[in-house]
């Protein structure tokens, strides 16, 4: 035992003799390894961050640990959407039994059901906006309320329709001033002006309360649709039993608003997508500057596209002009000359509003307060407001379309990533709107539908066989009719016996209710998150003992492509890793190779006082590892200060969506494992090695005869 | 080497087949009178309330099955909806009031409006599928030639849209009738020149019109055949007409919404 321990110290010895001898050699060799092991440590750090702040992201937005959904899906089930939009998943027609079920496996806390889908808002363009509120006044009106408040409002909104006729007018009068008015629609050109110019008259309006709806629907038919703007949004939304939402995710917080009621119907519209798609465009262009500016240190002066959007701020003031109805517009006048300054005083709004937008960078800063000072109290900066009723419509599952209206209670957004779009676009609906919309065809429906196909003996006909079917001779191609008595409140009779007798927005739905019915996914909440692959063999079992079809996936692969993400980093990490390596092995194999020549009269020394080819073999290998482990540890060292410098610099920045969703958070704050200390350690250690064994075999095979007949 | 007789004589056939003269082309007159004809054919005049089967037929989807009213009054561009089966659907109708079209959803009482290329109930059927031709009006024709189309001896027209005018479709190929001028097959073709749709109206039916003091012709039946998504199809079957006039006020909003109360 001590006679080994000598040898190792000699062995020791020897190396450190021979590293310290050749220092150029032994820097070259060290170099390679500490670049190695620093890579290693660093990359595995971010990486392991990477994964932390993916894992929180997915599992405190969407995912939970675990999801199930209907094992005969077409598609697999993708949370944040795939490359072909929507998951198309089987419907689990009832939730209350999954429910039962899975509670029941013993490390699940909280099952909460699922339906995600996307929609169309129809956002109108912003005459039929104000058209259509003005018909719900005159509805009031008509319907027999005279009081002050609903005269009040229906007043302030003929004004305001007033107005923005006069502003549509002006433009379209300038446009006609280069338009061809002699030309094939020079007809129609003369019979909008006309119209415009009806609708823009004292006249019109003197006389607005003899014919209501005749008026309102001239105004719908001739007016509004010169206003070439608007039509519909598509939303992204999450259709929950909401309570159990919050509960179970704990990144998502209502950023406005209040929570939608319990067991109420309603959305939470997801701030992301309201910033993004909902809001004032003026608006969202300051916003964007501004971030340019105080984030990414871009500036005005030496950016194109921040003066592209200062341009298109000045230019687009359609917008807001259309917002204001007379009070408004006055108000706005006055705030803006106060605040622009003395150069201002005498401008009209038009060009009060370009002075505004028209900002440098040494104005930006003031100019976007004043802008949310004093013009945005005056307008709506969103499409869709805190406490609006929209109405939402998609194609159901049924094959016809689907509507319902449902009360934004507020934005929804998720904490430290809310300024992603894969989970921020997502808004948040109840179970029962979700149902409505999906449609799910029932057994009364299919009969139904059944029947009157069977009424009018319809047949079907291929495609390919129509033309010989139809055309062949068969019957006769003219024939004669009568005219019939056709009575549509005889036909519509059905419907009106049909109605539901209760407004559904006002209604309360029990715990019951929520969880009879379709869903099409549902997340798993687990009690401990550590024993994920026990659990998900525990709940696949209990879902195949009671024969609910279902597929159980865990919260990476329910993220789809977001999930692979990090998988696709580890990849490239790991192949930079081993090419990195790879090279490293032939130089190092070269290095030692050209030095074990060098050294053939000394180990054919040690070879001929006595030195066995293992102590000649063990020498090489100990002394190629000691290089590997002394620099493998400095690489690591200098790993975790290049961790602890990302830190101190305040992290990497998540300059995009999906950065900001992976890292969760506007930075990456890597933190150092030691797990990846370890890792880098052994792997220098044993690439050094394995790059020394061929050198080493060579000085093994080194005899004392060979090494006297070498020349110096 | 000789001929025999028979083979001679198919030969003689043959060439007499091939020198026979070409089919007559339709000069400029002639075509626009027979475009001028397929519109007047269908030319009301006046009120015209139509009750109607819809079936649209997806790939892999269950079958969207609607009864529905059209209603029209030509003469004001103006033309209604009314869907009244099957229950659920019933009270949804879509109204046309010059280049408006809007659609109305009586569940959560709101208008929309739509384009020109809206797809009927989700159906492959547009707006002017049940609407009287103005093919006169709207398109430039061309006569492509002479053909068969199964028994039928038929006359290809090629319809361009005129500039300006916003239509479903702007390309249209027609198979007409020779005999009776019915037009028994159409094509749609994007701009693009991509064939989009095959309509055929395989059963033509005369109605006696008051207002018009003559023959009102409608295709009592219509398939629409899907020729981007393959497999798709619609059926639309016109089942009774009503000619009587219909209320002063039915073309508004107001009216669709009270019978949908």
């Amino acid at each position: 035992m001590t006679g080994r321990r000598d040898a190792l110290l000699v062995l020791l010895r020897i190396s450190f003799r021979n590293l310290a001898a050749s220092k150029v050699r032994t820097s070259i060799i060290g170099a390679i390894v500490l670049g190695g092991a620093f890579l290693v440590v660093l990359g595995l750090s971010l990486l392991d961050s990477i994964d932390k702040g993916m894992r929180t992201s997915i599992q405190g937005s969407l995912g939970g640990q675990l999801q199930v959904y209907d094992a005969r899906s077409e598609d697999a089930l993708e949370l944040y959407g795939g490359l072909r939009g929507e998951s198309l998943l089987e419907p689990i027609e009832d939730f209350a039994k999954v429910k039962q079920v899975l509670s029941a496996v013993p490390n699940v806390e909280t099952v909460v059901p699922m339906g995600i889908d996307q929609a169309m808002v129809a956002t109108g363009n912003v005459f039929d906006v104000a058209l259509e509120r003005l018909r719900a006044d005159v509805r009031r009106v008509e319907g027999g309320d005279r009081s002050p408040e609903a005269l009040r409002g229906y007043e302030a909104r003929k004004a305001h329709v007033r107005r923005m006729v006069g502003l549509l007018r002006d433009e379209l009068g300038q446009a006609r001033s280069i338009a061809d008015l002699e030309g094939r629609d020079a007809e129609d050109r003369r019979r909008e002006w006309a119209d415009l110019t009806r609708a823009a008259d004292d006249a019109f309006w003197a006389g607005f309360d003899r014919d209501r709806y005749g008026n309102l629907e001239f105004l719908e038919n001739r007016i509004a649709k010169l206003s070439m703007d608007g039509g519909f949004t598509f939303i992204r939304y999450v259709g929950t039993d909401v309570d159990a939402f919050f509960r179970a995710f704990q990144l998502a917080q209502v950023a406005e608003g209040e929570m939608i009621p319990r067991g109420r119907r309603g959305i939470l519209v997801g701030k992301q997508y309201a910033e993004e798609w909902l809001k004032l465009r003026n608006a969202r262009r300051l916003d964007q500057i501004k971030e340019a500016r105080d984030r990414r240190g871009r500036r005005i002066a030496d950016d194109e596209e921040l003066q592209r959007w200062v341009r298109e701020n000045r230019a687009g003031l359609k917008d807001i002009l259309l917002q204001l109805d007379p009070i408004q517009a006055e108000e706005a006048t006055a705030r803006l000359r106060r605040a622009l300054g003395p150069a201002a005083a005498a401008e009209a709004l038009p060009a009060l509003l370009a002075r505004l937008f028209d900002a440098d960078d040494a104005t930006f800063d003031a100019r976007y307060r004043i802008f949310y000072d004093q013009l945005a109290p005056l307008l709506r900066l969103y499409v869709i407001n805190v406490g609006d009723t929209i109405t939402i419509k998609a194609p159901a599952k049924s094959g016809y379309f689907n509507s319902v209206n449902v009360k934004v209670y507020g934005f929804i957004q998720f904490r430290q990533i809310e300024k992603s779009g894969i989970a921020g676009m997502m808004s948040v609906m109840d179970l029962q709107s979700f149902r409505d919309l999906y449609g799910y065809m029932t057994r009364e429906r299919a009969a139904e539908i059944d029947a009157i196909k069977r009424s009018v003996g319809a047949t079907d006909l291929a495609r390919e066989d129509a033309e010989a079917a139809l055309f062949g001779g068969g019957g006769a191609l003219e024939g004669e009719s009568r005219a019939a008595r056709i009575d549509e409140g005889r036909l519509l009779a059905d419907r009106r016996a049909d109605r539901p007798a209760e407004d559904l927005s006002t209604r309360t739905y029990s715990q019951e209710e929520i969880d009879r019915g379709v869903a099409l996914n549902a997340a798993l909440i687990l009690r401990d998150p550590s024993r994920l692959r026990e659990t998900m063999r525990d709940v696949q079992a209990a879902s195949d003992r009671a024969g609910l079809h279902l597929k159980v996936i865990d919260w990476q692969q329910a993220s789809g492509l977001v999930g692979q993400f990090v998988t696709l980093l580890r990849v490239i990490l790991y192949s930079a890793v081993v090419i990195f390596f790879a090279i490293a092995l032939v130089i190092i194999n070269n290095a030692m190779v050209m030095a074990t020549l060098q050294r053939v009269k000394e180990i054919g020394t040690l070879r001929a006082i006595g030195a066995q080819r293992r102590f000649v073999l063990a020498m090489m290998l100990v002394e190629i590892a000691s290089v590997g482990l002394a620099f493998g540890l400095a690489g690591a060292g200098l790993g975790g200060l290049g961790v602890w410098a990302v830190r101190a610099a305040g992290g990497i920045p998540a300059t995009s969506d999906l950065l900001n969703f992976l890292f969760s958070g506007p930075a990456l704050m890597p933190t150092l494992g030691g797990g990846s200390v370890a890792v880098s350690i052994v792997v220098v250690v044993v690439v050094s090695v394995l790059s020394g064994f061929y050198p080493a075999l060579l000085a093994m095979r080194v005899t004392p005869v060979e090494a006297m007949a070498t020349e110096d | 080497m000789h001929a025999r007789p028979a083979a001679v004589l198919s030969l003689a056939a043959a060439a007499l087949a091939l020198a026979a003269p070409p089919a007559a082309a339709l000069g400029p007159d002639e075509l626009k009178r027979v475009v001028a004809t397929l519109d007047d054919r269908q030319r009301n005049s006046g009120d015209w309330k139509a009750l109607c089967y819809m079936e649209a037929k997806e790939k892999g989807k269950t079958d969207v099955v609607y009864e529905l009213l059209v209603y029209r009054r030509d003469e004001d561009d103006k033309q209604l909806f009314l869907f009244t089966k099957p229950k659920a659907e019933a009270g949804k109708g879509y109204l046309r009031i010059d280049k408006n079209l809007w659609s109305y959803e009586p569940s959560t009482g709101r208008w929309e409006r739509r384009t020109e290329r809206e797809r009927i109930g989700g159906t492959d059927t547009r707006r002017d599928d049940l609407s009287e031709p103005r093919l006169s009006e709207d398109y430039t024709a061309e006569w492509k030639g002479d053909s068969k189309l199964g028994v039928f001896e038929v006359h290809e027209l090629v319809l361009t849209v005129k500039p300006g005018v916003d239509v479903s479709y702007p390309v249209r190929r027609l198979w007409v009738d020779k005999a009776t001028l019915n037009i028994l097959k159409r094509q749609d073709v994007a701009l693009s020149g991509r064939l989009m749709r095959t309509t055929y109206t395989p059963r033509w039916r005369k109605i006696y019109s008051e207002s018009k003091k003559g023959e009102v012709w409608y295709p009592e039946e219509i398939r629409i055949y899907d020729e981007i998504e393959k497999g798709n199809s619609t059926l639309i079957l016109i089942r009774e007409i009503d000619l009587r006039p219909l209320e002063a006020n039915l073309f508004t909003k107001a009216w669709l919404e009270s019978k949908s109360r």
